[in-house]
């Protein structure tokens, strides 16, 4: 038994200095400490884990949470049942704490291990020879512990498999220090032997230590590690410093000549050594005067050494055993010069004033611990009030009558004749103790996100819809258009890139100009060197916003998202069009000017679009017409402009028109444009003329902008009409502020960039969004795409960000349509936007964990708070950014959400905190048996995400929350 | 009772969202692929143990997630590790050109000495690919990082790289640990010296072997 190997790396004197340097950030206290000895082993996953901790537990205790306890407690009751006091022979929880009894023999961040000896052997109960095993002295936060196990346990954990331990478990010993009074040092020319006797006089098997100074090692392992708070009386050595030497200068006086020489002159003086000696463990709490007097009572004189092996009489008393084995001893010196006294004489003249003394002691003793009892009660009540008060509603909503939840009965019983829900408190009554039927969950769940209104007729919600549906058609135009040219930027890079692979194979070429990072927000300043090339005047977009309608716009069925995609590709391919979109307004001076300009060809296509459905064939039209251009204009550059002037808000006169003409604008004109830019490489396989040079000189890393006055250059070259156009540009951008958000055709190069950016962002997360699921083929992916990209055009500051499709694809699911999951998403995004990095929220959902914990569940934040990393709570970090949507099965993110939100209208704000409590909950005893830190609760967690007992964990949440407001309403 | 490894290496992936690092993890540790991993949130790692020279290395594989928005969370990871993968995908040109920023990024946040790898993942996407292997081994050596091109799908030198980053890290251990214990004679000396300043109670404990 090394137990010095047992120790992390950093314990390693080579090592740990290198890796010390290392010790900053929450995964490096991985090697700031001793490891807890489970990793040891093996690294068991979680399953394992759990499984291990039902077997060992033999019941599978149910995550109680506990009364609020004092937190001090334990260091006012160091010697209380929490270390553990003694355990031989009882053998009820040999399992459940053979685990965690080894591992505490070890090393580890609460206990440091004093003194370490094997093969010390003890004769347990109803065993005939003493058994060989382990010694230990560990110093705990609650004193010092010995600990002896036999060696079968220390030896075979890992070999012998089959072999029923439990009877060795029953063997092992484990004693308090403090509950110890005597210590009884039998000395013969076999053994050592150590019996310890407790306060309420029982003895403990006899410790039998090899000869060859062991013993007295372990007694000065003993005396040290007892101070500051005890000390061994007599001392072991009566002049301190000097006396410390082992086996040397016999002449010099020490009270225990025999004991402190034995190691070396063993056989030599063995006939004066033997003999037995009484030890008292001293505590300070009792004065020294005191400590003295006890002391002298127990002082043993002359007695002729027997064997120390036989067991004592449980039963025998202190005096019994002193008076029948005692020796010779001489004084302590240092001990205020008393002199030595028979025990039979000092005994009855003492003792009266020793039991006043001892009860006084008491007394005040017991006056101060209700005292501070009371005062940590206070202290902790007012950090309930502080922290947590906000957590929960001051009023408890009674749980009666929610058996059933909200069943489909129910609430078709609460919705009156036009459809309209009025008790909105019993609908989130209901749902929160009990949730909502599965099958109805579709019509409920726009109530709880805030969708619709409580008290709404069908009718009303009915035209909700349609509006939303109709918002979202908008919207979806709009990104549609920006989707097109960043599609086929992207296609022209790829081009570029494979085609600079092919032709430079072997030789690489460093970028010279690298694309706007999609990674690095921060170094997307690159895009803002770049203003939009022409774009309204901010005002002049204010105004126009309101009777702006979009000229594109589709119904939001799957056929037609596959119809405009087939479109928008066959534009990719075949498109050279510089398209500009314009705003109302400058309809009419735009193609005035546009014709003062006196185009070659223009065309002018007008559509009127009076439904949905029409306005799809609108785009179809504009597309085709584009194409068609495009092939007339043979690889020109074109001017697209559509034109929504006239549209007026309910759809029915939409016009749109392309115009075809140069790019040439004034720099006062004020309509907006999308530049198309046209792939350089689609024009060299196009095998068009002027494409050569084009290409030869485009990078595919270059910026957009770069890219569309190469493009004009060009083309200038072949086409000298274009250059007036390209001079003009830089003009037309000074004068314009790019519009951040999204409006009515406005898309500024900027607007394009950051829109392509997520929309990378949005394209990687769809396609690996819960593939696992068969809800989620390539085309309900579509719509979870669709709804992202609305999300994020409507919200472009913001973006795209890891996490946004997890919280999407169940309100999609659920709603199985897009334009309702977008709206239904967005209600939720308003909640859960804080959570993600650019919030504030993750932080307070930590810090008030901390608290909750703190007051719940005192042990588990003893546990956190020697693990200075726990502090982060980054094992909860996708609990609360996702709303335990990757920890539960879909069925369960259901009833989870709706949980949540109908807990903000009845029980609590944050009830992801109570359910992430829960959660930890849940597993506390396995977290607390396997003593796991930061590294270990992260991958348990992970591994066990989709496993968890949902309703459970959901009910220990309510309870959780019930157990707040009792305690703050009690104060 | 003999404990399970004789080191314990950290290790990290980077690289931007998507290039692969998931799989490349999922690869090395339970060597098996599975196309249809979702995004990392937050952090996750595994373990696997592997023998290197006749002694047993855990590694402590980190996953981060890519998108830089939770950069925030993740570089708290990079200066406990003692050894970074930076990850690119050879059919994606932006992801590639962007292991200068994670290059720096790491420069930034990770300790001095750490250990640096790059991976051209997804290797096997020979039709799709966009940034060659010579580019790739360019940039590795104008930074001096070892480079390798993998594959987390066909189990392309994913051991490999993994092997080479521990080798690396450990070489370098014992290095530092020679030059910090040039003479034998005063190493105990310095042991002792060591123990004391890192636990302050150690000194306290006695210990009996037999």
């Amino acid at each position: 038994m090394r137990y010095d190997e047992r120790d992390s790396l950093v314990a390693d004197p080579d090592y740990g200095s290198i890796l010390s340097s290392l010790l900053v950030g929450p995964c490096a206290l991985e090697y700031s400490k001793a490891k807890a000895p489970a990793c040891f082993w093996t690294d068991p996953p979680a399953d394992e884990l759990v499984q291990r901790h039902r077997m060992s537990a033999g019941t599978t205790t149910p995550p109680s949470v506990r009364r609020p306890i004092l937190n001090f407690r334990r260091s006012l009751n160091a010697s209380s049942d929490d270390s553990g006091s003694v355990n031989t022979g009882s053998g009820k929880t040999g399992g459940s704490t053979a685990k965690d009894y080894v591992e505490s023999l070890h090393q580890n961040s609460t206990a440091t291990l004093l003194y370490g000896k094997n093969n010390v052997r003890v004769q347990p109960k109803d065993v005939e020879e003493p058994m060989p095993g382990y010694l230990s002295l560990h110093q705990t936060a609650a004193g010092l512990v010995i600990k002896w196990t036999p060696n079968q346990l220390m030896n075979g954990y890992a070999e012998s498999e089959g072999i029923d331990k439990s009877v060795y478990w029953a063997m092992s010993l484990q004693v308090c220090v403090w509950e110890v009074v005597y210590v009884h040092v039998h000395r013969s020319q076999a053994s050592d032997a150590l019996i310890l006797v407790g306060q309420d006089g029982v003895q403990r098997p006899p410790i039998h230590f090899p000869k060859g100074g062991h013993l007295l090692s372990f007694l000065s392992n003993l005396e040290t590690g007892l101070l500051p708070h005890g000390q061994l009386d007599p001392p072991l050595w009566s002049q301190r410093g000097t006396g410390k030497v082992f086996g040397r200068g016999k002449t010099r006086r020490r009270p225990m000549p025999s004991l402190c020489e034995s190691g070396e002159t063993e056989e030599a003086e063995w006939e004066e050594a033997a003999g037995d000696y009484v030890f008292r463990i001293v505590n300070n709490a009792i004065t020294d005067r005191e400590a003295m007097r006890h002391s002298l009572l127990e002082r043993a004189v002359a007695s002729p050494p027997r064997t120390p092996r036989r067991p004592l009489a449980s039963t025998s008393t202190t005096s019994s055993d002193s008076s029948t084995m005692s020796v010779d001893c001489p004084p302590p010196v240092g001990h205020n010069g008393v002199p030595p006294q028979v025990p039979s004489q000092p005994q009855p003249i003492e003792q009266p004033a020793s039991i006043e003394l001892v009860c006084s002691t008491m007394r005040r003793q017991i006056i101060s611990r209700a005292f501070y009892g009371w005062l940590a009660y206070c202290r902790h009540l007012s950090t309930v009030r502080t922290h947590l008060s906000g957590l929960v509603h001051p009023n408890i909503v009674p749980r009666e009558g929610t058996e059933s939840g909200l069943t489909e009965e129910v609430w078709r019983s609460m919705s009156d004749e036009r459809g309209a829900v009025i008790d909105k408190d019993e609908v989130y009554r209901l749902v929160y103790y009990k949730g909502v039927q599965h099958e109805i969950r579709r019509e409920v769940w726009p109530y709880l996100l805030g969708y619709y209104v409580f008290g709404s007729t069908a009718e009303e919600r009915t035209e909700q819809d349609a509006e939303c549906r109709r918002q979202y058609e908008t919207t979806m135009s709009e990104w549609l258009c920006v989707e097109a040219i960043v599609k086929q930027r992207d296609r022209e890079a790829t081009a570029a890139s494979i085609a600079r692979l092919t032709e430079a194979s072997g030789k690489p070429k460093p970028v010279e100009n690298p694309e706007p990072c999609e990674v690095f927000e921060d170094d997307c300043s690159v895009i803002s060197d770049n203003p939009p090339i022409v774009s309204p005047e901010p005002s002049e977009t204010e105004q126009k916003r309101p009777e702006t309608k979009p000229v594109l716009s589709r119904a939001p069925s799957i056929d037609e998202v596959d119809n405009i995609e087939m479109d928008s590709e066959k534009e990719k391919d075949d498109t050279k069009v510089n398209g500009e979109t314009e705003t109302g307004d400058s309809r009419d001076i735009d193609l005035d000017s546009l014709k003062d300009l006196d185009d070659e060809e223009e065309v002018h296509i007008k559509s009127v679009v009076e439904n949905p459905d029409l306005r799809r064939e609108s785009i179809a039209e504009i597309k085709r017409l584009a194409e068609g251009i495009v092939q007339k204009g043979e690889g020109r550059g074109l001017l697209c402009s559509v034109d929504s002037a006239n549209m007026n808000l309910n759809g029915s006169d939409l016009r749109s028109s392309i115009d075809e003409s140069q790019p040439q604008q004034s720099p006062h004109q004020q309509h907006t444009s999308v530049i198309i830019t046209n792939p350089s490489v689609d024009l060299a396989a196009s095998g068009s003329p002027a494409s050569g040079g084009t290409t030869a000189n485009v990078s595919p890393a270059r910026s957009p902008l770069g890219v569309v006055r190469e493009e004009s250059h060009s083309a200038g070259a072949s086409f000298d009409t274009l250059e007036p156009a390209a001079d003009q540009r830089p003009e037309a951008r000074s004068n314009c502020v790019s519009p951040a958000s999204s409006n009515g055709g406005v898309y500024s190069n900027e607007l394009v960039e950051s829109f392509a950016l997520n929309l990378h962002r949005i394209e990687k997360d769809v396609q690996r969004c819960d593939r696992n699921y068969p809800f989620f083929n390539d085309e309900n992916l579509d719509k979870l795409r669709n709804i992202m990209c609305t999300y994020v055009w409507e919200h472009l500051d913001m973006g795209y960000m890891q996490g946004m499709c997890d919280l999407a694809a169940p309100l999609l699911v659920m709603m199985r349509e897009e334009a309702s999951a977008h709206a239904l998403f967005a209600r939720l995004m308003d909640r859960a936007r804080d959570n993600f990095p650019s919030g504030q929220a993750m932080d307070a959902h930590f810090a008030d964990m901390r608290s909750l914990i703190q007051i719940l569940d005192c042990e588990l934040y003893e546990l956190m708070h020697a693990h200075g990393d726990y502090t982060h709570f980054y094992f909860c970090y996708r609990w609360f950014l996702l709303d335990f949507k990757r920890e539960l099965l879909y069925q369960d993110v259901f009833a989870a959400w709706e949980l949540i939100w109908a807990a903000r209208h009845v029980a609590s704000e944050h009830m992801v905190l109570f359910i992430a409590l829960a959660l930890l909950e849940t597993y506390r005893d396995v977290i607390l048996a396997n003593t796991m830190d930061f590294t270990d609760i992260i991958k348990f967690f992970n591994e066990m995400a989709e496993r968890h007992d949902a309703s459970g964990v959901l009910a220990l949440a309510r309870d959780l929350v019930l157990q707040v407001q009792t305690l703050i309403e009690n104060k | 009772m003999a404990k399970t490894y004789d080191y314990l290496f950290k290790l990290l992936l980077i690289g931007d969202s998507g290039v692969g690092k998931t799989s490349i993890l999922f690869r090395f540790s339970e060597d098996a692929f599975n196309i249809s991993f979702i995004s990392t949130i937050g952090i996750d790692f595994k373990i696997r143990t592997i023998d290197l020279d006749g002694k047993k290395v855990k590694l402590q594989i980190w996953d981060t997630a890519g998108q830089e928005r939770f950069r925030t969370i993740t570089t708290a990871y990079y200066r406990g590790s003692m050894g970074i993968m930076l990850v690119y995908d050879v059919t994606n040109e932006k992801s590639f050109e962007n292991i200068k920023n994670w290059i720096r990024n790491i420069e930034e946040n990770a300790s001095a000495d750490v250990e640096k790898m790059i991976l051209g993942n997804k290797c096997d996407l020979d039709s799709k690919r966009q940034v060659s292997k010579e580019r790739g081994e360019q940039l590795a050596i104008e930074y001096q990082i070892k480079f390798v091109e993998t594959s987390a799908k066909d189990s392309l030198n994913v051991e490999y790289a993994f092997f080479t980053l521990a080798r690396d890290i450990k070489a370098k251990m014992e290095k530092k640990q020679e030059a910090s214990n040039p003479a034998p004679r005063t190493g105990g000396h310095q042991l002792r010296a060591n123990e004391q300043q890192r636990k302050p109670t150690s000194w306290l404990s006695r210990c009996s072997l037999l």
